[in-house]
């Protein structure tokens, strides 16, 4: 791993997305970054506004074996030997969007006016010589934080969890989620029609609160 | 960088797809040496002295068959390769997408706009050394394989004739405006190459982001190779013509040498785009077939997010490849919109620490 | 008169807002620039580090200055492209003049000449006091010192006021009351190591996103959260509790807290009787809000009033936070007073963890009120009534105690002199009105009555529109001095670029002025250093005392908090230590508040209440951040939000025009229908002009002590429209049109 402190710990990156304010200072920062300046790669999700202020940010997880490499028919997208997945290689890619769709976590970009998927490439101007990714440096909540793994478990509750299934697909990535101390994968196998708008089966949602009065 | 795995067993995969890639790589082999046989009516118009570029050529085209045909192994690609064929050659619409690929052809190869959308620099440098490329192989191909030649008229030293496939097709006066054309239609084109090299060594000197992802080998090789075969080309016609053919000899043969290795490197660097890229406009084509059809709207929140026809190709790629996104409540995780599977990570885990009693506890409605 | 030279559309085709969406040489990443200057936001009282990218005497970029303790290298969005308003094309760049064709532009020297000449005319004709001066909380210290000076000294008017006027007033006069000092008692350190946070009437994630990480890290340490506000906020959502209040309601939670926590017993009884005075009172004021009267007044269930006093009252620690949300009521400073009384009951301050903080919301607003442009304060936050600080200060300036003008007019009440044609010219700085004071067609109105105004601004701003005389400022980032941030920890802004063209620094101009006005030899500054050391001068002994505290030593310990008052005093991060108050008895001061309501509270004809606030992409009157890009996209145009009950009532549906429309005007704007927000309530915010701004609807009304004006409550009637069609219906959103 490049992204390496003076002190020889490395820094990897974690994602609480219950942190998140939705104030889009990734998004504008995103874009401030030398390897795609003037666009922006990363996703914020307002998860449904009607009933919720609640957002969600979304940068590439950095698989191990990156779905979107392995559907893409020009052999365009490549890992770094320190495990980051870039963008499209701008020769191979034919724009097919393959990786946008398959992506399990939404990630890829396809950018029509200039015919290539683009996505985040965790800053690697920046990463690749020992700073921080532009959205976890500015990042207001630190929903985003690009730290050490010994600072995140000294200063957060919860585990960081890296392993994630997807029906039967088990998916290890790069980046870390923040979860509650509990089964070590996350794991996706029910998607509803409607979703669940703001929380958990069962519970009332914050909007509530509002609807009594 | 490193490759990524392909599929979920690798070693199962090889062993028949070796046998496939050698079966076109010795068949395109064997096509360019029928071309120069043929082409050069039995070697008759053959140029022993090209003989090493012929050889090149011919190595060249078993690695581009090999490459070719591995990459079309590959299940995304072989997916697309058909379906894209099928697309186009559907015969209700074939006209439409004979005029659509002329178009297509003008706007992507000819003019590469697509490249100035990404860079006007990158633009500039990538046309020139396009089209000095392909100008250059546009004469040296032809000429190595015997498929073109030029003698001198027998009545006059003063004109040149010009042959191809031993055919007579025109005649041209040395001191002509078509003469100097013809004899350094090479310069020309080494020209145009080191001219977009200039522009893409700036690029990638200077530009902090190219800086950042560039790596030798796949960036920086290809130039220098470039770079080689137009300097050592120019040095030739400078000994000719200024310098009374001043180490000629060894000129030309270090030329040679650069014009082999770029041709060997053809099938596995960069240069492998050429041939790679044109599927873009298959792309074009399934795209447009796909929008015409059924969309595929998510199972989550209701809106299309795709081609039908894309979603469905997918899945069995997905499952040539061993992905699995069944879902066990039902379902394929493949319907969901990339929108709702974004939305989806965030709920699991903010329900994940609320289940927990964990930092973001649900607000009480009540103490 | 000054009525608008040209039409609106007219005047926004030529100064703008215009939008500046890329950075100065494009989005090229060639190069590499010539050096990173270390300084802070312009925006909003967090003041964060952050490094600006120079390259050829231009901002290109920025670089976040992780090192900078109090966000280390966090920025909200507004941080990240505030850079794009360096090299933007809506610069002023020479002094204009209005004439009967528009607004001409005329040399620096000439147009200085006639503002002294017309200030001196109108002064001469009809007094010293017919001239205002309006400042602003984004000055830097230096600045507001000076300006402070210059009304009191070169001009000698009593009527200095400043749009801090908006923002700080009654948190400021509210912990004077109490605790003795105006200024945040303990530095956002203190935040994570709370027990329970009470958050109340802050939208923290928009308006100061940066202290989001402050709240989080006290959660991850088990902290819970309470938080009021009659809208979901993004921290609302995840608090442990949230309180939906009703605006101006807030004094039936805090009451009713109290007087659940000393039934109950929560409350430090030892404290009370060595450290406190009024207790009796308050107890027996209290004692008239058990959570059901408190609950009725909230407009909330009751259970959450006992829930709230059931978290806050046995905390071994706790911090309590306030923001607009309370403060920007006719009752404004009463609100933070309840909400105070909840500390020092507890006796939780003064110590680690524990403590209390009013979130600044302008850059400067902590230090922009120190300085002395407030009309009732001189130099040093001291009172401009008390004869002891009117001769300290005397003798720094060098001139006669009785010559400083006495209190003069604050903000609303100058607009009211200058509509009732008492106030004849006007010099501001800094300041847009048309948008951000209440009531705009007053405002607007009063603008129009002036003889003379002369406007001093780095933009064209709607306020500017009305100026005889329009002089080109600097940007924060092209003059150096310091500010105040939030916490009370004085910073260096550095110089970054020159100011282009006829732009100069706010301190020039007014050095300049005061020559013009025959008073140059009080105003000798080559620097703004220089004005520094004569600040520290003045504040020497006062309650913000600035004395010890160096520009060498800013730089060096990342900030030096007040009151420092020798060059050898560490400064004081934390108010209190030892339960040491500010009051003259040393103790703390208990306040009894009874609630009361609001100047216009909703009836037949206006039936629902409107509440006004910002959004995390703009900034103020938008005067800056309706002109970059990204931010505009972020938030185009104001929306009207309201909950689907009142959605149905009114027949509007999601995205439908409605009018919202008060006694005084209205707005037209889109519908946001949400469930996160109360039903009987509708928010607009403020940062658009025209038919877009919501200070169109708010009423003038002000506290009697803070004069604060309240925008948080005015009465309303929403009907659905058809999409406005008209000529500033049409401008582009960022100049106040509809999309």
């Amino acid at each position: 791993m490049s992204a390496e402190r003076s002190d020889g710990s490395q820094l990897a990156f974690f994602i609480d997305y219950s942190r998140c304010i939705g104030c889009q200072a990734c998004v504008q920062a995103c874009e401030e970054c030398d390897t795609h300046r003037g666009v922006s790669m990363i996703h914020l999700e307002t998860i449904r506004r009607p009933d919720s202020v609640q957002t969600a940010p979304q940068v590439c997880m950095h698989c191990e074996n990156p779905i979107c490499a392995q559907v893409c028919p020009a052999d365009a997208i490549k890992k770094t030997p320190d495990g980051v997945v870039q963008s499209s290689l701008k020769p191979r890619c034919i724009g097919c969007s393959n990786c946008v769709l398959a992506c399990p976590f939404g990630v890829p970009k396809y950018d029509a006016h200039i015919d290539q998927m683009m996505k985040c490439d965790m800053c690697y101007d920046r990463t690749s010589t020992g700073r921080r990714p532009m959205c976890a440096t500015v990042c207001p909540s630190q929903a985003l934080a690009f730290t050490t793994r010994e600072e995140i478990e000294r200063t957060r509750q919860g585990t960081a969890v890296n392993v994630w299934r997807f029906g039967a697909e088990v998916v290890r990535t790069k980046v870390y989620v923040m979860m509650p101390a509990q089964g070590p994968a996350i794991h996706i196998d029910t998607i509803r029609k409607g979703g669940p708008a703001v929380a958990g089966p069962g519970r009332e949602d914050v909007a509530s609160l509002l609807d009594g009065l | 960088m490193s490759r990524v795995t392909e599929g979920r067993n690798p070693a199962v995969v090889s062993g028949s797809h070796v046998a496939h890639a050698l079966f076109w790589g010795l068949l395109a082999s064997a096509l360019v040496i029928a071309g120069i046989v043929v082409g050069s009516r039995g070697f008759r118009d053959f140029d022993p002295a090209l003989v090493s570029y012929a050889g090149a050529t011919v190595f060249s085209a078993f690695g581009l068959g090999y490459r070719y045909a591995m990459w079309l192994r590959r299940p995304p690609t072989r997916l697309y390769w058909r379906r894209g064929w099928e697309i186009f050659l559907a015969p209700r619409r074939l006209p439409r997408h004979l005029f659509e690929l002329g178009r297509l052809f003008v706007d992507s190869v000819v003019a590469q706009r697509f490249i100035e959308h990404r860079s006007r620099t990158r633009w500039i440098a990538h046309w020139f050394i396009a089209w000095g490329c392909l100008l250059a192989a546009a004469v040296t191909f032809p000429l190595s394989f015997g498929w073109v030649r030029f003698e001198s008229a027998a009545d006059s030293q003063a004109v040149y004739r010009a042959f191809v496939f031993g055919v007579h097709v025109f005649t041209f006066p040395l001191d002509s405006w078509l003469a100097p054309l013809v004899f350094n239609v090479l310069d020309i084109a080494a020209v145009m190459v080191l001219t977009g090299l200039f522009f893409a060594f700036y690029r990638r000197g200077r530009d902090r982001g190219a800086l950042a992802v560039q790596q030798f080998a796949s960036d920086m090789l290809p130039l220098a190779l470039l770079f080689a075969v137009s300097i050592t080309g120019l040095f030739l016609t400078a000994s000719t013509h200024l310098l009374r053919g001043l180490q000629y000899g060894f000129l030309s043969q270090l030329h040679a040498v650069t014009v082999i290795f770029t041709l060997l490197y053809l099938p596995f660097g960069k240069f492998f785009h050429i041939f790679q890229r044109p599927a873009q406009m298959g792309v074009a084509f399934y795209r447009r077939a796909g929008a015409e059809g059924e969309q595929a709207a998510c199972i989550r929140c209701g809106e299309p997010f795709g081609s039908r026809l894309h979603v469905d190709d997918l899945k069995r790629v997905e499952t040539a490849l061993g992905i699995r996104y069944e879902l066990a409540g039902g379902g394929h995780y493949q319907d969901v919109c990339p929108g709702c599977r974004r939305r989806t990570l965030a709920l699991a885990q903010d329900t994940a620490w609320r289940d927990a009693g964990g930092h973001n506890a649900e607000t009480r409605r009540d103490g | 008169m000054a009525k608008l030279p040209q039409s609106i559309p007219e005047l926004v085709a030529r100064f703008g807002p215009h939008l500046n969406r890329t950075p100065s040489g494009g989005w090229t990443a060639i190069g590499e620039p010539d050096r990173l200057v270390k300084t802070h936001c312009c925006f909003c009282g967090q003041q964060c580090g952050i490094q600006l990218k120079v390259k050829d005497n231009r901002v290109v970029g920025f670089e976040p200055w992780e090192e900078f303790p109090f966000n280390r290298g966090k920025l909200c969005p507004k941080g990240v492209k505030r850079y794009l308003q360096d090299e933007h094309p809506d610069r002023l760049l020479s002094a204009l003049e209005r004439t009967e064709a528009g607004f001409v532009p005329v040399a620096y020297g000439k147009a200085m000449d006639r503002v002294a000449r017309e200030l001196t005319r109108v002064q001469e004709q009809y007094g010293r006091d017919a001239v205002a001066v309006l400042g602003g909380a984004s000055f830097t210290n230096e600045r507001a010192y000076l300006l402070g000076k210059f009304a009191r000294v070169a001009l000698r008017t009593a009527n200095i006021d400043y749009n801090g006027r908006l923002c700080m007033v009654s948190a400021a006069a509210a912990s004077k009351k109490i605790f003795g000092i105006d200024r945040s008692a303990n530095p956002w350190s203190d935040i994570p190591k709370a027990d329970v946070l009470l958050l109340a009437g802050s939208n923290l994630a928009e308006c100061s996103p940066i202290t989001t990480d402050y709240f989080w890290q006290a959660r991850e340490n088990g902290a819970r959260i309470i938080v009021l506000d009659p809208r979901m906020t993004p921290i609302g959502r995840t608090a442990d509790l949230f309180i939906p209040v009703r605006p101006g309601g807030d004094i039936g939670v805090f009451n009713g807290m109290l007087h659940v926590m000393i039934e109950r017993g929560w409350i430090d009884r030892d404290f009370i009787a060595a450290c406190t005075t009024g207790w009796d009172e308050l107890e027996r004021t209290v004692h008239n809000y058990p959570p059901e009267r408190g609950a009725q007044i909230a407009g909330v269930p009751a259970s959450m009033i006992v829930r709230a006093a059931e978290m806050w009252g046995p905390a071994r620690t706790s911090f309590l936070l306030h923001a607009r949300g309370i403060e920007h009521h006719s009752k404004g400073v009463e609100n933070c007073m309840a909400a105070i009384n909840l500390v020092a009951a507890t006796g939780r301050i003064g110590r680690e963890g524990c403590g209390y903080a009013m979130i600044t919301g302008q850059g400067n607003g902590q230090g922009g009120r120190e300085q002395g442009q407030k009309c009732d304060q001189l130099p040093g936050a001291r009172d401009i009534e008390n004869p002891a600080h009117r001769q300290y200060i005397a003798g720094v300036w060098g001139v006669p105690e009785a010559s400083i003008p006495h209190k003069g007019l604050s903000a609303v009440p100058i607009f009211e002199a200058i509509r009732d044609g008492k106030i004849k010219a006007l010099l501001s700085f800094c300041f847009n009105p048309a948008v951000s004071l209440p009531d705009g067609h007053f405002v607007r109105a009063a603008l129009e009555q002036l003889k003379f105004y002369a406007n001093v601004d780095f933009f064209m701003s709607e306020t500017s529109r009305y100026a005889d005389i329009v002089l080109p400022a600097a940007l924060m980032e092209e003059d150096e001095g310091t500010t105040t941030n939030v916490e009370g920890r004085v910073i260096h802004h550095r110089k970054a670029v020159d100011p282009p063209g006829d732009a100069r620094e706010d301190w020039k101009i007014v050095c300049d002025l005061a020559g013009r006005l025959g008073a140059g030899d009080r105003f000798p500054f080559q620097s703004s250093r220089e004005i520094f050391d004569e600040l520290r001068l003045a504040s020497r002994g006062g309650v913000a005392d600035y004395y010890g505290i160096t520009w060498e030593r800013i730089d060096r310990e990342f900030g030096v908090f007040w009151p420092c008052p020798s060059e050898d005093h560490p400064g004081t991060p934390r108010l209190y230590e030892g339960h040491r108050f500010g009051h003259a008895d040393g103790k703390a001061h208990f306040q009894p508040v009874d609630w009361r309501p609001a100047a216009e509270e909703p009836d037949v004809d206006f039936p629902i209440v409107l509440t006004t606030g910002r959004v995390v992409s703009q900034y103020l009157s938008g005067t800056q951040t309706r002109r970059i890009g990204g931010l505009v996209d972020q938030h185009p145009q104001p929306r009207c939000e309201m909950h689907p009950r009142l959605a149905t009532e009114l027949g509007v549906a999601d995205g439908d025009f409605v009018r919202v429309e008060s006694r005084r005007g209205s707005v037209t704007v889109r519908a946001s229908v949400v469930r996160t927000i109360r039903p009987d309530t509708v928010f607009v915010p403020y940062h658009w002009p025209h038919d877009r701004s919501a200070n169109n609807c708010t009423a003038h009304a002000i506290d009697p002590v803070s004069h604060i004006p309240e925008y948080k409550i005015c009465a309303v009637r929403v009907t659905r429209v058809p999409a406005p069609t008209d000529a500033l219906a049409s401008l582009e959103p960022e100049a106040g049109g509809v999309r």
